[in-house]
């Protein structure tokens, strides 16, 4: 029985193909079509590259040098340009009915804006930009309690100064979204020297490791995810036993 | 996750002139309604042949003259959205069932689908957005409109929202 805050099941796929991950992602929002059916897909995959929506930067002459590193590569329906998943990346989708979260969306924008102003100017109540915004916040705070501390900028995804340590993309239908998150932990972030992550000239990449200068694992990263998650998007998670 | 339509860059495929929002050769102009992002003011002609605006659920707009609708997104859904990036559009003989999903809008790294607010063919898609898709943010009623498409069945248009009901509709997502 779900109280006032929606109810978002964890569901941990461990390392599966890019692919799996697509055909899991889409078996999670079709079951959207009969009701609230929140769910955090987390997994790791094997190293690909993906491509969002915008694939005209990335014919085939550019991508097929990546597949000789021996990653796949695919294209997505998301948003954003280039990037990487691999081991030791936890990679999150959450399969979301923003509806849902409506009422979530008005207390998080008016415990956040004090004053009438910004608060006209928030974003709207189940929109893709307060939902964007808020995966921000959930990495912020989950990077923050591991002890890195970082940050927002213009261009989406979360940073530590000018190196991305978290990459985003997602997809939204019908309210429902796919595709999330992808945060460095223990990635090696060699993989990335081939392309211009995110299409953003002069920016670097960074892990959760690199900047605790130890070994942080996506194993030691979840909990720390998932408690931000619940704690920016007001939701009870569960867990399959 | 595959997507019914499928997307071209815009760029790629159609002439580089395509028919702005016509009279079909009429002298008379039909009310043409221009939005100031964030305002709302309506300049009419106080023709009998105006067409007002019609959304849907969606918040998409139509606006039907000559037998043909402009499709775009309103006010409400290019603030939702956030700056856009990209707009990902049919292409120009695509038919589109109504609700069919026929494009997507990039913008905060969010792809978010479009869904043809009625039943027809897509006859223009507007290649200004390949070069300036913000015009979708800063004009979403008149310059940064998305496709224009043949209207297949009259009565989809009679069944969607007028401004009153939409602007009703916005206030009950708000609450």
């Amino acid at each position: 029985m779900q109280g006032s805050r929606p109810l978002v099941r964890v569901v941990r796929l461990g390392l599966v193909s890019y692919q799996e991950g697509l055909r899991l992602q889409q078996v999670y929002v079709d079951r959207h079509r009969s009701g609230p059916a929140h769910s955090l897909l987390l997994c790791e995959h094997p190293p690909v590259y993906t491509t969002g929506i915008r694939h005209q930067p990335y014919p085939a002459s550019r991508l097929d040098p990546l597949r000789l590193l021996g990653a796949e590569v695919h294209r997505a329906n998301r948003g954003g340009l280039i990037t990487f998943h691999g081991p030791g990346q936890l990679v999150c989708y959450p399969v979301l009915d923003l509806s849902g979260f409506r009422k979530v969306c008005r207390a998080v924008c008016t415990a956040a804006c004090a004053g009438s102003v910004t608060r006209v100017l928030s974003p709207p109540p189940q929109s893709v930009r307060w939902y964007v915004a808020q995966l921000e916040k959930t990495v912020v705070s989950a990077c923050g309690s591991l002890g890195v501390t970082a940050t927002t900028s213009p261009h989406t995804g979360v940073w530590v100064g000018d190196n991305k340590i978290c990459a985003m993309g997602i997809h939204c239908g019908r309210y429902v979204t796919s595709h999330g998150l992808a945060l460095n932990c223990n990635t090696d972030l060699s993989w990335f020297s081939h392309i211009v992550p995110c299409g953003i000239e002069g920016k670097g990449v960074t892990s959760l490791s690199r900047e605790l200068r130890r070994d942080v694992s996506v194993h030691e990263a979840t909990p720390h995810l998932l408690a931000a998650f619940g704690e920016h998007f007001h939701c009870e998670l569960s867990e399959d036993a | 996750m595959a997507m019914r339509a499928t997307l071209r860059c815009l760029s790629a495929n159609f002439s580089p002139r395509l028919p702005l929002l016509s009279s079909a050769g009429r002298d008379n102009r039909a009310a043409r309604l221009r939005w100031v992002s964030g305002t709302r003011r309506t300049f009419s002609s106080c023709s009998v042949l105006s067409t007002a605006l019609k959304f849907t659920e969606k918040h998409e707009w139509v606006q039907v003259e000559g037998g043909i609708g402009t499709v775009g997104i309103s006010s409400y859904a290019q603030d939702a959205l956030g700056d856009v990036v990209y707009c990902g559009l049919p292409e120009v003989g695509q038919r589109l069932e109504q609700m069919d999903e026929f494009g997507a809008l990039e913008s905060v790294k969010a792809a978010s689908e479009l869904y043809s607010p009625l039943t027809g063919e897509v006859t223009a898609i507007n290649t200004q957005l390949a070069e300036n898709p913000g015009l979708v943010n800063k004009d979403c009623y008149a310059e940064g409109w998305l496709i224009k498409m043949t209207i297949e069945k009259p009565e989809e248009v009679d069944a969607l929202m007028d401004q009153a009901a939409y602007d009703k509709f916005i206030k009950s997502l708000e609450e």
